[in-house]
């Protein structure tokens, strides 16, 4: 397990720093420049010049991207251009919110998503199967700005049970976590359903049933176990999506997560913050894909044995 | 006193939440782990996983926040409340609240005293006298010239590059008289010298300290900052009443409308689409107030392009656009047809020049006339940006030009790649707003022929000898309705060449909810109404009740 650890954290520096280095340069190739943002068409070529020392822009994109590396080692993501606030300070601030949202749209959608896809499973053919998937196929089609804003029309505005939008309490959580974790919640029911019917067709379910063994015992404690597998890669990867940032729930809901930040410091082009919100999205992923390869050896240990197929 | 009390209570409650969350987060990690370490219950584990989770995400919510406060929905955040820094609109229309200036406007966009009167001693030398509504900073420091100065220093220094500088450069020096007195000595007379003072005043003492605006301003205007506890959430408070004035980003313009409706906000102001605003219209207790605006929309040409260069071909454009149309049809009536920059009611405005009426039986001779017809259509490329309202109307616009025989092939950009390309010239068509402007100084940044991009706006790469010799005069004229008169020329050379199809200037909207009243809007979107805004009798009392226990 230590071994498997240990390659994992080294091969997640490589993506990190690999990221970082992409994306500086991507951002620095794309057309708009940060100050004609910040002093307008008006400005005089000296004063425009002047900015641009200033920033450090008038470096060259190896110079800067190697201070930029340096400052990440000393955990200084330099300063928005815009708001010369520092860029770990626009993070911490908007982390929370994006945490929050990401967790309680995951917690929405597993508990949508698992017993559905059980029941669609166990029932196949039958209503519960037609009825599961019908969600599902639901929750794939329906967009996010349009659900967001149907979910507000009616329980906020007719019923006035949740807030509009903004994070002020619990309540205001409930209809973006419901509107992102709709569409995953219809991909995970599917995902269960398909995984748990392959497993259920194996010798060793068909055993257990031989042995007398009840039916839930059947699901829960043999089938479900081999199931998770495909679920929990699943899960892994939208958790990083989440992480990410959800934009266009946190714009209809005016969430303050990373992703708004992260558009709005694009069209800005405020290039720390955009390098810090990149920064914050690679290490997600690579922490929860980390994270979800030492579940799967704890669920199957043949694969951090490296004795799987 | 009272932001370093605020500041160290955000400080506070942030640690205690962030506390708290760290503990949760810590006792939900070993939870996680010890049912780990379990393999044979991995799937009962998650019940309480899931329960900690949710406990986690209760702990995580903050409070709604509890106070008398108006509420106003803004479609953007200020990012910089320094005014000699800030470029945003936003940012420029609360620093209008926090800070004072020597001069203002009337209606008809003139300079009139605002902190100052002014006095002309030569056509290069002018006296300002500070007057009796010079207030006092927020920090207890009276208003002086010695602020005026410091001010002014600060912004002209190129080392200090303030986007601010461009327009003051004919300032040769500025000298203190007396504490209420500042003499200002310009490189060369312009009567509308009075008009370019208008940079929000800083306390001089603070400047030295190099004291950080951006976050925590401190001016003497009708208003200072209580709180700003997020970006997208600011707090001021009105001073001669103690009135808090809530000022909340809420970006999705539908949203926006809806929180109006449900009482979260109490009035939002501008960047409606016009079905929100008919919509607004038809709700009870919702007061829709509408007036004309002053910022003008046009459709640019790029000169230099052989299509777009041949004035035939942009009259026929002019001709092929139903503008009345638009604006009744598609903008229900809110913005009002334009033929130049100023609007009718502007000192230097132009209100007797023929219109370019929507005939497109005219366009299609125009367009015959210079050598296109079915066979050999005119196509052309029309950029925009990515705001869903200014695609639509240029869908329209699209499709009016096609019933004349112009093939428009649209496409929008991201606002930093769209703004690239139009100051590059790398366009033959594109849409955009001319916003809050006073001037018409405006005519030299966006006709002259040397006012090319990066030095000036000319981005259609425009050149009239007749116009560049006419701004001249006009810069040399002694007085203000001699300028007036030149400026008049300018523009009908301009409406005659064509360089820009004016469209609108669009009407300014703000909607108030039932608990409000007393707002009232201003021709360029300034929130300056937000001076006498006021929560109806019956709040007012609970107010006063909530204020007396702070």
């Amino acid at each position: 397990m230590g071994d498997f650890l240990i390659s994992r954290l080294l091969s997640a520096l490589v993506v990190i720093l690999g990221t970082v280095c992409l994306v500086f340069m991507l951002i620095h190739l794309v057309p708009g420049d940060p100050v004609d943002v910040m002093l307008g068409e008006s400005a005089r070529p000296s004063d425009r010049e002047a900015l641009r020392v200033s920033l450090g822009l008038d470096q060259s994109i190896a110079i800067q991207l190697s201070q930029y590396l340096k400052g990440i080692a000393v955990l200084d993501l330099g300063s928005s251009l815009h708001t010369k606030q520092p860029v770990t300070e626009l993070l911490a601030g908007h982390i929370p919110a994006t945490l929050q949202l990401a967790f309680a749209a995951l917690l929405c959608a597993l508990l949508i998503a698992i017993p559905l896809g059980i029941l669609a499973a166990v029932n196949r053919g039958g209503s519960w199967d037609w009825g599961a998937m019908g969600f599902s196929m639901l929750g794939i089609s329906i967009p996010n700005f349009w659900l967001g804003p149907m979910l507000i029309l009616c329980f906020s505005l007719w019923l006035g049970w949740t807030p509009v939008s903004g994070r002020e309490g619990f309540s205001s959580l409930i209809l973006p976590a419901v509107t992102l974790g709709s569409s995953f919640a219809a991909i995970l029911a599917r995902m269960v359903r398909s995984s748990l019917l392959e497993v259920l067709g194996e010798d060793y379910v068909r055993t257990a049933r031989a042995k007398g063994l009840g039916e839930s015992r059947v699901i829960w404690h043999h089938a479900m176990r081999n199931a998770w597998l495909p679920v929990i890669t699943l899960l892994g990867l939208q958790l990083g999506a989440l992480l990410g940032g959800a934009i266009v729930t946190e714009v209809v809901f005016d969430w303050p997560g990373i992703g708004s930040l992260m558009i709005e410091s694009i069209q800005k082009r405020d290039y720390p913050v955009v390098q810090g919100c990149v920064l914050f999205i690679s290490l997600s992923y690579v922490l929860v894909n980390t994270l979800t390869d030492i579940v799967y050896g704890l669920i199957d240990p043949r694969i951090s044995d490296g004795t799987g197929r | 006193m009272r932001w370093q009390y605020l500041a160290g209570r955000e400080v506070l409650t942030t640690t205690l939440r962030l506390q708290n969350y760290n503990r949760l987060l810590s006792l939900t990690l070993s939870v996680f782990s010890l049912r780990l370490s379990k393999k044979n219950s991995l799937v009962s584990g998650w019940l309480p996983a899931i329960g900690l989770m949710v406990l986690l995400l209760l702990a995580a919510c903050s409070q709604p926040d509890d106070y008398p406060a108006i509420r106003m929905g803004l479609a953007s955040a200020p990012l910089n409340l320094d005014p000699r820094f800030a470029t945003d609109a936003t940012s420029e229309r609360i620093n209008r609240l926090i800070y004072q200036r020597l001069v203002e406007f009337d209606s008809q966009s003139m300079p009139v005293p605002g902190i100052a009167d002014w006095q002309k001693l030569s056509p290069r030398h002018y006296r300002f006298y500070l007057n009796d509504s010079a207030n006092h900073f927020t920090d207890g420091g009276r208003l002086e010239a010695d602020d005026v100065i410091a001010t002014y220093q600060h912004v002209l220094d190129p080392d200090n590059a303030s986007p601010r500088r461009a327009s003051l450069t004919l300032i040769e020096s500025v000298r203190i008289v007396d504490q209420s007195t500042i003499d200002f000595r310009l490189s060369r007379a312009d009567p509308l010298f009075p008009a370019y003072m208008t940079l929000d005043i800083l306390p001089a003492e603070l400047l030295k300290k190099a004291h950080n605006f951006t976050r925590q301003p401190i001016g003497s205007g009708p208003f200072t900052v209580y709180a700003w506890p997020e970006s997208g959430k600011l707090i001021l408070e009105r001073r001669h009443d103690h009135q808090l004035i809530e000022l909340l980003e809420v970006k999705n313009p539908t949203v926006r409308a809806l929180k109006l409706l449900r009482g979260e906000i109490d009035m939002l102001q501008n960047d409606l689409s016009p079905e929100l605003i008919g919509y607004l219209q038809l709700q009870t207790g919702i007061d829709l107030q509408r007036r004309h605006g002053s910022n003008f929309t046009y459709l640019g040409f790029n000169l230099q392009d052989p299509d777009t260069g041949d004035p035939r071909v942009r009259r026929a454009i002019a001709h092929a656009i139903d503008r009345q149309g638009i604006i009744d049809q598609v903008m229900h009536g809110a913005a009002r047809q334009a033929e130049t920059l100023f609007p009718p009611e502007h000192w230097a405005g132009s209100g007797d020049l023929t219109r370019y009426t929507y005939d497109p039986a005219t366009s299609r001779a125009l367009l015959s006339e210079a050598g296109y017809d079915a066979e050999n259509p005119l196509r052309l490329i029309y950029k925009t940006s990515s705001d869903p309202y200014r695609i639509r109307l240029a869908t329209i616009i699209q499709s009016q030009l096609k019933a004349v025989g112009i093939e428009v092939d649209l496409r929008s950009y991201d606002w930093g790649t769209f703004f690239g390309d139009i100051k590059r010239g790398n366009f033959q068509l594109y849409s955009l707003s001319w916003v809050g402007i006073r001037t018409p100084d405006i005519f030299r940044y966006i006709f002259a022929s040397d006012s090319l991009p990066p030095i000036g706006a000319n981005r259609g790469r425009y050149s009239s000898p007749s116009v560049d010799r006419l701004l001249l005069q006009a810069e040399a004229a002694k007085t203000l309705p001699q300028q007036a008169s030149l400026y008049r020329q300018i523009q009908q050379q301009i409406h005659h060449d064509l360089p820009y199809v004016p469209l609108w200037y669009e009407d300014q909207v703000s909607a108030l909810g039932a608990r409000v009243s007393g707002y009232e809007l201003m021709m360029d979107g300034n929130y300056d109404g937000l001076e006498r805004v006021s929560i109806h009798h019956s709040e007012d009392l609970q107010h006063a009740q909530t204020a007396a226990a702070y």
